[in-house]
């Protein structure tokens, strides 16, 4: 048979080495391009498929290496050798007609031949069991853009996945697009999805399949609150005294603990029991009487040195004989104390009798609360305790607004946040989703029935390699764990190589956009199978937009045109333009007259829009 | 705020509300503009190429935002 009557014979096999086949390409392919049916192919394109039929098996495999350096090593010196050679890695195989698999039963060897893979056959090789919903649909592959790239929704979500990819290479659009997919009503009317978008990227989008909350909305609906007394110890002492040790660390243990057991004997919760209850239970305390029993103890003066009670102090007195300033928990406002004095002659005034170095902390703390930024925290809304922590509104409500809207996408505007505190706040968000999504797994609104996503957005930024933040070790439980209770996660950094090591590698799918930083390539590239690395030599001169999908949601890696979102969705992250085209701004443009104060107003009201925008 | 398409080379909607004006610019923008008055709204509208009209008589003349 010659190579006139098979049209997608492109060469022979002429050495095999486990999935590494060299390939011999035959006198008529020296011209790179081959017509099949009325279509132009390309040959020797890296990254390409071959096929190459043994017995009734079709084997695949993808082009790593063409030319002069493919060539066997032996071969180097001979005569014959016309230096047409490919390299290529065997990577699958499928029946004759029938479905393509990964992995091989059978190996090629010499004289087999090759050929060039045609639309029909990269449509058996990508394509997926379809089944609406089971797989969802991006974009389609880059070397041919009528077949549609498809990614297995089950594993995507569970599995975890990561999308990374440099400044301006797309990620966003591709989270935009996925989430546009993911969340489509007629297909998922129950998906649930949440966004921790620390830019405040995403929520431009006023669309009915997403909705925002951030500490700053107007819309009691769309306020972000994270009640302080829903945080375990650790995480409370991580937000308002900061690290305390020893003997202090016991006393703030006590008071938080005892705090809780006397709210449930007025209050009682279902669940939980006054005599049970441990430090760490989601139940309703004050916080901001703990602060004044802490500053009474630490700062008060008395007018005896033993046997100290409230009836002791020596509080300052007005010329009426009342005390200036008595102190007010929820006003966060001290008592104010005469000095100490043991001078002769003097009325003697003793200090506390006190053992817990905890001034600074107990200050510190006072400042928090007084803080308006910290609101979202301490004052909470309808979940801000009084004294006695009696509150309005139970925990059921706020795990209501953050999972369980009519929405299938929440994004959580992180940029009215505090930054010394961002890192944390994540990592608790984290934490109290998934316990609650953990220890309810078994009911409707669970995890096991009702799948979560939590994307992670410019996760560099708190997911570093040895951070001991507490969104470090939330997201480790949730790679490792979540899997098996519905919680899955999207890792998107444009810096994987400053992602903790154990967080990517559990990313069960990786959306690799272009990668100019060799070292975050190579952290991408150890992360698939060796032979498929060339593959990945690809990743720094991608297109935008076009992304390399390696991993458990697709049969084989796929370079992937990503699909554009529609128009409203795309976020918020388009660059400034400085020679500016359509819109009014730009260097290029004449100047406006500037206003500055408005400028100053926005950055005190911390918001970036403006009031008069209707 | 409603907006009506208009026919320009790099306008593509405008709509005007209570002395506030939205433009929607082609490549996808929407900026508001501020105590533009009823006539400024209704030139733009009427001018046969309201890019020009835009550049002439609304840019640099009221204090805008993007949206």
């Amino acid at each position: 048979m010659n190579a006139g009557d098979e049209p997608t014979l492109i060469g022979t096999v002429r050495d095999v080495n486990g999935p590494s086949v060299g390939v011999k390409l035959n006198s008529a392919s020296a011209a790179g391009l081959k017509f099949v049916q009325g279509r132009g192919y390309r040959i020797g394109q890296v990254g390409s498929f071959v096929k190459c039929p043994v017995g009734f098996l079709d084997l695949f495999g993808v082009v790593t290496q063409v030319g002069a350096s493919a060539l066997p090593q032996p071969l180097g010196d001979d005569p014959e050798n016309n230096g047409l050679w490919m390299t290529v890695q065997l990577v699958g195989e499928a029946r004759r007609g029938g479905r393509f698999e990964r992995g091989l039963g059978q190996y090629p060897t010499f004289g087999d031949p090759i050929h060039l893979v045609t639309d029909a056959d990269l449509r058996r090789v990508y394509s997926r069991e379809f089944e609406p919903g089971k797989s969802i649909r991006i974009g389609s592959i880059a070397s041919a853009e009528s077949i549609p790239a498809e990614v297995g929704v089950n594993r995507l979500v569970t599995r975890h996945s990561a999308v990374v990819g440099s400044t301006g290479a797309g990620k966003s659009t591709t989270v935009a697009k996925l989430l546009e997919v993911l969340s489509q009503a007629d297909i998922y009317p129950s998906a649930r999805i949440l966004v921790f978008d620390v830019h405040g990227e995403y929520a431009r989008a006023a669309e009915p399949h997403l909705r925002v909350l951030r500490v700053d909305a107007e819309d009691p609906v769309e306020r972000l609150h994270m009640p302080y007394w829903a945080l375990n110890f650790d995480e409370l002492l991580a937000l308002t005294f900061g690290p305390v040790k020893g003997a202090e660390r016991s006393a703030l243990l006590n008071e938080v603990t005892a705090r809780k057991q006397q709210a449930l004997q007025s209050q009682p919760r279902r669940g939980v029991k006054p005599d049970t209850v441990t430090v760490d239970a989601p139940v309703p305390f004050s916080i901001h009487d703990l602060w004044l029993k802490m500053y009474r103890q630490l700062n008060s003066t008395h007018l005896v040195a033993g046997n100290q009670s409230r009836t002791t102090e020596a509080l300052q007195t007005g010329a009426d004989g009342k005390p200036i300033q008595e102190g007010d928990a929820l006003k966060v406002v001290p008592p104010l104390y005469r000095a100490q004095t043991q001078a002769a002659g003097e009325e003697k005034i003793y200090l506390s009798n006190n053992s817990l170095n905890l001034r600074r902390e107990v200050d510190s703390l006072g400042v928090r609360l007084r803080d308006r930024r910290f609101s979202f925290l301490f004052e909470p809304g309808e979940w801000s305790p009084d004294l006695n922590g009696a509150v309005k509104a139970d925990l059921d409500k706020l795990l209501q607004s953050w999972l369980g809207a009519k929405e299938p996408v929440t994004i959580v505007d992180l940029s009215g946040i505090p930054p010394e505190v961002l890192h944390d706040v994540i990592g608790i968000m984290l934490r109290i989703v998934y316990d609650a999504l953990y220890w309810g797994r078994d009911i409707a609104e669970g995890g096991r029935e009702r799948p979560l996503l939590v994307i992670l957005e410019e996760a560099h930024a708190y997911l570093g390699p040895d951070s001991g933040s507490l969104a470090g070790s939330s997201v480790r439980k949730i790679v490792k764990e979540g899997r098996k209770y519905g919680v899955g996660a999207m890792i998107v950094s444009q810096r994987p190589s400053e992602v903790d090591h154990t967080v990517l590698s559990q990313c069960g799918t990786t959306f690799a956009l272009r990668l100019a930083n060799s070292q975050d390539r190579s952290h991408v590239v150890s992360s698939v199978s060796n032979n498929l690395e060339g593959l990945l030599s690809m990743l720094p001169v991608l297109r935008t937009g076009e992304a390399i999908v390696i991993g458990e949601a697709v049969n084989l890696p796929m370079r992937v045109l990503i699909e554009q979102p529609g128009k409203r969705r795309r976020p918020d992250s388009s660059d400034p333009s400085v020679f500016g085209e359509k819109g009014p701004g730009g260097w290029n443009k004449a100047r406006e007259p500037e206003d500055y104060s408005e400028l100053v107003e926005l950055w005190r009201s911390q918001r970036s829009k403006s009031p008069r925008v209707c | 705020m409603n907006r009506n398409p208009v026919e320009s080379s790099n306008l593509k909607s405008a709509g005007y509300e209570d002395t506030v004006l939205e433009i929607e610019f082609l490549d996808g923008g929407v900026y508001q503009y501020f105590d533009v008055p009823q006539a400024v709204y209704d030139g733009l509208i009427q001018a046969e190429s309201p890019g020009k009209y835009f550049w002439a008589n609304i840019r640099g003349a009221f204090r805008y935002a993007r949206v």
